[in-house]
């Protein structure tokens, strides 16, 4: 990251900022228009450098993706659901090779076969249609299944006056310290996966004084296999507005900048129909209800690239700068978007701000355990007999989720990822022993992460899934620091040499090689990756060993 | 602060990182590291410098990276555990699945960051089987100077955070992502292509031979390394010299360089080949028969003093005259006013400050007492507002330039630009006055107006440190606002807000260049920003001031040495009896008591047939004094043309002894940069073929001429002149160190970073008013010659171009080119690279035409470094009422495409 390019990319401001325009360079055909590119740097003074290496990171301007029309996606529930060599072969029929392209999870987990044709997302039995669906205009919204043994989040919305009566208290007493007090003792833990209490966030935001503070919501949910996200986005956006205004007016922060990512279209759209119905309730702009509080919305459409849900990434990405990971210290709350304090949290989290500012902090603490309060969003994919969106009170069972929410397993299932692609990978005799909370999955050595759940099916060979999560790891790399950039790479090659080639694997390295991005990498995308890979060594070492030798 | 290293106890800093914690306790590089770098911020990519944190005694560790981690209070650090030493070698065992393992042959060998570390964490095989790689890249030699091998990339961004974070030229950047990812030049484009302005902070920043230049700079030789500090202008930088023998294979910059901090220019790190270029003058020679023809030293001397004391005797002493070089040591320039004024028996000295910061120094005079920069360059990073008028630095004194730059692109800062042209720095600056040429009095009085009218005036300061003020308050609350706004061309509401700015940031400095001097109203300009700085009270201390960016190398010790007509060593009045005494007591010889000659009135003289001879070292007037027929008649009636130098430049071609001078590289002595800091000059190598160091030259004549004067010593110079400049007093050759001392230095040897803390030299700052007044030039020739021609200088050139014409960089920047308005340009039918002449009431001349909308509409710009343009045969005599600084930046021209026929013939 540059902090001279930060200041200049703040120069031209948020409505219409750099990585906006630099995106827009690619509507053409795809890939980033040199000229135009050149022609931003000029206007920025940053030189051209600057945009076309930016430009070059994601996956929807780079090079290799001019003239692409249709996208499959190779996320990791598709993968284990086995469904996509059929759309790849249904979409052949309407486009040459050259055309099809695809994209990592469009988060249609609950039914699979997922494919993405002209900004819109497609799942399921649309496959059956795609002539239809071809040069269609609508968007295409998809239904699952959502349960709840609790409702909080997926509480319905109502009547909006009265949805926002906690943000329109708050605007009205300005009584931000008791609000600050209400998040803190509620022990809400940011959902993006690290669990950081978001009381203690606001707050250390809030002491550092700056006259421009922002509030970040991080909705580039990547993570294969996730999708309750996209449910708050497109179910629940006003819960996730309200929680984004409750956050800047706690900080200070006149901007609420939603980064959504652009597999996820049908959620820039609910979003921002949203922000149109706060904008009519008279709930947005200059001096809000004469409080003399300003805010602000602004929605971004990111462009493609895993590693922009690493907080840091993310902020890069919004300044358009190349989204690698920034050191820490600083902390974006203190030096974040444009070197200026941010808040940044995942949706889910700010989705649960309105109902403690509504109800008291000892309400929200009331639910689940002593340190991970609350409920919990799940996402199931489509081995389950009920696939969709839960949620749970924390401390749940795992075997009440799988079992009675989601109806158990549709197949024989032998492991289920959980969180994501760098979650734990979890044996299903391990389910007796978990519950829906971060510390009974930390105790066991796996992680809650965002709690999404990929099952992986009996005869799907654990080696493959692997060099799956390898693969998906060194695409999604940043490649800045050395661990990660090289060691993804390599463990990739390594897993792809024993299945393509029968190359055994050294363990020693193998061992070393984890042990490397573990302790190495300068995020959690590169440190991340060992966790399942060790999990699976474990819980599944008869069935590896056979691909591994001890020298 | 305690931490702990493997369980010792030692005092930490607050705020520091754990690295630097390390390294200060246990020795530098006691953490290794592949992407940290002493100029750059940390940046966590390599993880080498990772180490066990424990946060009490016993505890469970937790590995994180030192550079950027922060070291807390009763931290447990282990440096070197074997966790960590595994992990070393687990990443660089990475490292070396993607780099190619020729290292016998690889530029670096012996010199190679990763080829260190490796060896550090021994490894010793690289287990992986053959994958993906990337060995295949091909090499990048489109460039005169730089070169890039990615194939030896190990992707730490070093290059890429040093084009940002010191250069701020964003050349580089990578592009990609994961595996692939891979350093870029502008949009994947060669060195060539990009716009790399060559300043070589990639090349000295890159571990490995990934970046790099043609002069292998990192590559292990023989060699010897000398420091030595830069010719080229007057920042002043530290060079690290490298050379096997008589041979220069490099220049680097030294980290430890309070100036440069281990950056520098193009120009400074490899625009050196001049030195033993083979046009370089390696004998004496004398006219003979028209002809000038190679002599002894012998002869030469002979030559000389003979006819010297003839002209004296016969035509007094005042028939005689000698230019000294800004380019010379002080401890020559000493010499050369001291053999005129002790030896001649003249005041006839000048030198090429006259041309350029003669105003500053005058101005600054008269408003402080002390005509020099009141701060430092370090004091950049002390300041909240920059002021930076008629100045271009980022060109002509590129590592300030460069500082400034970084400063103007934080948006917490105050950013102000004067200048005609849209320069590099007005694009960044937050207000960007851009005034029509020959205005800045104009301008700078509507500033003043609106601080008073604002009620932005420092009372206090105002009333007890200065003078004057009531009058000049008055003086300035009449001027006529409209008058001004449409003089200048300047709107009223910007120049309001700039001036709100600069007064209300609690910090504020001020840079100047040669657009504030180099016009009628020089000496004027120079007071009123001094004025500024009164007004506001941004002076005598960290982070404000008034700062000339001097031209030349030495410019600021030229006129500290005395070589002006009316000042001697130290600024002593030559008028004033008691100085006089002092001197010839000094001195030993009785001295003139008028003043003597400055530059344009010698040449004058020469015309009026009173001067018989000049003595010119290090000084092309030909090609870069004003009215240059004029000036090649006046040398034509000169009798004795004596020119000292280091190529048949445009002057020495009229010269009828031409002596051959040695170059910077080639002898020792001290410059004083803007800043005011002495620093120690070191010879690299003895002066080429015959040539000698200048100072001997003039100590031969002086001795051939009767005066008794040792042989030339910087130790032996600088302990005389320290005896008669007041503010040398403390500066001794032993003392000055590797970074220099800042003037004055007192007899204890304590240095003086900024001036004007307590009291100014003239005891009171003194406010005077001077209303704006047009420039004769525009008076008299606006209306047959409507443009405006303004001079400069660009990045690659310096000064006549007589050095960097005869480098790598006239591949870069081929020739002086008209920067032309594009609406200027359509209305004569001109287009890109057409020629266009440029017709004064002096002259005409053809340059190449650059359409930009970087120049306003009515105003041209170009340069005067190649002699086949001579743009000065168009300037004109007009100069600085007080100063006699020539106006170079008026220049009323007009305007036609050409077929390029009024080249000058070379």
């Amino acid at each position: 990251m540059s902090k001279n390019l930060s200041e200049l990319s703040l120069r031209q401001g948020i409505i219409d900022g750099l990585f906006e325009r630099i995106s827009r360079t690619a509507v053409e055909t795809g890939r980033a228009d040199p000229k135009l590119l050149q022609q931003l740097a000029d206007d920025f003074l940053i030189g051209s450098a600057s945009t076309y290496g930016a430009a070059s990171f994601y996956d929807f301007m780079k090079a290799e993706n001019q003239g692409k029309k249709a996208y499959v996606c190779n996320g990791s529930a598709c993968l284990c659901a086995g469904t996509q060599k059929a759309v790849h072969k249904a979409l052949s029929r309407h486009f040459d090779s050259t055309q099809i392209g695809h994209m990592t999870c469009l988060g249609r987990c609950h039914e699979n076969a997922a494919f993405h044709i002209d900004g819109k997302n497609y799942s399921g039995s649309d496959l059956t249609d795609i002539e239809k669906i071809i040069g269609q205009s609508q968007k295409n919204r998809d239904s699952y299944s959502v349960k709840a043994n609790v409702e909080l989040l997926t509480q319905e919305i109502g009547d909006l006056k009265s949805f926002y009566e906690p943000l329109i208290r708050l605007i009205d007493s300005k009584n931000l310290d008791k609000a600050l007090e209400d998040i803190k003792s509620s022990g809400l833990r940011g959902r993006g996966g690290a669990g950081f209490p978001i009381g203690l966030k606001l707050q250390i935001c809030r002491d550092v004084a700056a006259d421009l503070k922002f509030i970040i919501c991080n909705a580039d949910e990547g993570d294969p296999g996730a999708y309750s996200d996209r449910y708050l986005l497109e179910e629940r956006s006003h819960a996730v507005l309200q929680g984004m205004m409750i956050a800047g007016i706690l900080v200070g922060a006149s901007w609420g900048i939603l980064y959504i990512r652009a597999e996820y279209p049908e959620s820039v759209d609910q979003v921002q129909k949203a922000i149109e119905e706060l904008q009519n309730l008279d709930l947005l702009g200059a001096d809000i209800r004469g409080s003399g509080i300003n805010f602000g919305f602004k929605i971004i459409k990111a462009q493609g690239a895993y590693i922009c849900g690493e907080e840091t990434a993310l902020i890069n990405s919004i300044e358009g700068q190349r989204p690698e990971v920034r050191t820490r210290p600083p902390y974006p709350t203190v030096e974040g978007l444009f070197n200026k304090p941010t808040v940044v949290n995942n949706v889910e989290t700010l989705a649960s701000l309105h109902y403690i500012l509504k109800n008291g902090g000892e309400s929200y603490r009331s639910l689940g355990t002593e340190k991970s309060s609350g409920t919990k969003l799940i996402s199931l994919d489509s081995f389950f007999n009920v696939p969709g969106i839960v949620e749970v009170e924390m401390g749940t069972p795992l075997r009440t989720v799988i079992d009675e929410m989601g109806g158990g397993f549709r197949t024989a299932v032998k492991a289920m990822q959980i969180g994501g692609p760098l979650g734990g990978i979890v044996p299903v005799d391990k389910i007796d022993e978990l519950t829906v909370d971060f510390e009974s999955f930390a105790r066991n050595g796996f992680l809650l992460g965002h709690a999404s759940i990929v099952c992986i099916p009996e005869g799907f060979e654990m080696i493959k899934y692997l060099e799956h999560l390898f693969d998906f790891a060194q695409y999604e790399s940043c490649g800045k620091c050395f661990p990660c950039r090289l060691g993804t790479k390599r463990g990739q090659e390594l897993l792809e040499g024993a299945i393509v080639r029968g190359q055994k694997i050294d363990k020693q390295l193998f061992v070393d090689l984890l042990d490397t991005l573990e302790q190495g990498s300068l995020c959690a995308h590169g440190g991340g990756i060992p966790l399942p890979v060790k999990n699976a060594l474990r819980y599944f070492s008869k069935e590896l060993e056979p691909y591994f030798i001890h020298n | 602060m305690r931490a702990y290293i493997n369980d010792i106890a030692y005092r930490a800093e607050q705020g520091e990182s754990i690295l630097s914690f390390c390294n200060r306790i246990l020795g530098k590089k006691s953490i290794p590291t592949l992407c940290d770098a002493p100029n750059l911020e940390a940046f966590g990519s390599c993880r080498i410098c990772s180490v066990d944190v424990a946060l009490e005694k016993g505890a469970k560790t937790k590995t994180m990276a030192s550079c950027h981690s922060m070291v807390t209070e009763g931290m447990y650090i282990y440096p070197n555990s074997t966790n960590i030493r595994r992990l070393r070698k687990n990443i660089i065992e990475l490292v070396l699945t993607d780099h190619p393992l020729d290292c016998l042959t690889c530029e670096v060998n012996g010199n190679c960051e990763l080829q260190d570390v490796a060896a550090l964490t021994g490894v010793r095989e690289v287990r992986y089987p053959q994958g993906a790689h990337h060995l295949d890249r091909p090499k990048d030699l489109s460039h005169p100077y730089m070169t890039s091998d990615l194939s030896k990339c190990i992707n730490c961004y070093r290059c890429v955070r040093a084009c940002d974070e010191v250069q701020g030229q964003f050349v580089l950047s990578m592009a990609g992502r994961g595996f692939d990812t891979r350093i870029i030049k502008g949009m994947d484009q060669s060195f060539m292509e990009s716009d790399c302005v060559s300043c070589g902070a990639c090349a000295q920043a890159c571990p490995t031979s990934a970046i790099s230049d043609v002069f292998e700079s990192k590559a292990v030789r023989t060699d010897t390394k000398v420091r030595t500090v830069c010719t080229y202008c007057g920042v002043g930088c530290n060079l690290e010299v490298s050379k096997t023998e008589d041979q220069i294979n490099s220049i680097r910059a030294p980290y430890d360089a309070t100036v440069n901090e281990g950056h520098t220019c193009l120009k400074g790190r490899y625009a050196f080949k001049f030195y033993d270029h083979p046009e370089r003058l390696r004998d004496p020679m004398i006219k003979k028969n028209g002809q000038l023809e190679k002599v002894s030293w012998e002869e030469a001397y002979d030559y000389i003093s003979s006819k010297l004391l003839h002209y004296k005797e016969k035509f007094g002493a005042d028939s005689i005259a000698g230019i000294s070089s800004s380019r010379c040591t002080n401890e020559e320039n000493y010499l050369m006013q001291k053999f005129i004024r002790a030896v001649v028996g003249t005041n006839n000295i000048d030198g090429c400050a006259r041309v350029c910061h003669s105003p500053t120094a005058l101005g600054m005079q008269r408003t402080f007492g002390t005509g020099a920069a009141t701060n430092s360059i370090e004091d950049i990073q002390h300041t909240n507002c920059i002021l930076v008028i008629g100045a271009n630095p980022t060109a002509a004194h590129p590592v300030t330039g460069a500082r400034i730059k970084q400063f103007f692109m934080k948006s917490d800062n105050v950013s102000i630009v004067i200048d005609p042209r849209k320069t590099e720095l007005a694009k960044y600056a937050n207000f960007h006055l851009a005034l029509r040429p020959g205005t800045n009095v104009a301008v700078l009085n509507m500033m003043l107006y609106y601080i008073i009218k604002e009620g932005l005036v420092a009372e206090e300061f105002v009333r007890n440190r200065t003078e004057g003020y009531e009058d000049f308050k008055k003086n300035i609350l009449e001027i006529d606002i409209n008058e001004m706004e449409r003089i200048s061309g300047v709107d009223r509401d910007l120049v309001r807000e700039a001036a709100i700015a600069y007064a209300s940031a609690p910090n504020a400095m001020s840079f100047h260049g040669l657009g504030v001097t180099e016009h009628s109203q020089g000496t004027f300009t120079v007071m009123q920003i001094a004025d500024l700085a009164l007004i506001t009270g941004n002076i005598g201390r960290k982070g404000v001031g008034v700062n000339p960016l001097r031209g030349q190398n030495n410019v600021q010790g030229s006129a500290d040495m005395g070589v002006q007509p009316h000042q001697g060593a130290g600024y002593l009045d030559v008028t004033d009896p008691e100085v006089i005494k002092k001197y010839e007591n000094f001195y030993g010889v009785s001295l003139p008591r008028a003043i003597g000659y400055k530059i344009p009135e010698m040449f004058d003289a020469a015309l009026e047939g009173k001067l018989k001879a000049i003595w010119i070292i290090g000084e092309d007037v030909v090609q870069t004094d004003p009215n240059t027929q004029k000036v090649i008649k006046a040398l034509q009636h000169t009798d004795l043309v004596i020119v000292q130098e280091l190529f048949m430049t445009e002057t020495a071609k009229y010269a009828d002894v031409l002596l051959p001078g040695a170059s910077f590289l080639e002898k020792s002595g001290t410059f004083t940069n803007g800043e005011r800091r002495v620093q120690r000059v070191n010879k690299v190598l003895e002066p080429i073929g015959n040539s000698k160091a200048d100072g001997q030259i003039i100590i031969d004549i002086m001795n051939r001429m009767g005066y008794e004067q040792a042989d030339y010593t910087p130790e032996g110079m600088l302990q005389e002149i320290s005896q008669i400049v007041p503010f040398f007093a403390g500066i001794r050759w032993e003392n000055l160190g590797v970074n220099g001392l800042q003037w004055p230095v007192d007899t204890q040897g304590k240095d003086t970073q900024i001036l004007h803390s307590d009291t100014f030299k003239r005891g009171k700052g003194k406010f005077e008013f001077h209303p704006f007044e047009e420039s004769n030039e525009i008076k008299l020739h606006a209306k047959d010659y409507p443009y405006i021609l303004t001079t400069n200088r660009d990045l690659e050139h310096y000064n006549c171009g007589a050095m960097t014409r005869r480098t790598g960089n006239v591949l870069i920047n081929t020739q002086d080119a008209l920067w032309i308005h594009p609406d200027d340009a359509a209305q004569h039918g001109i287009g890109q690279n057409d020629w266009v002449c440029l017709e004064s009431e002096r002259g005409k001349v053809d340059v190449r035409a650059l359409i930009t909308r970087d120049i306003q509409p009515g105003v041209l710009s170009t340069t005067f470094h190649f002699p086949e343009i001579m743009v000065n045969n168009i300037t004109s005599d007009e100069a600085c009422s007080e100063a006699l600084c020539p106006e170079y930046k008026v220049v009323a021209v007009r305007i036609r495409k050409s077929k390029g026929k009024h080249l000058a013939k070379v």
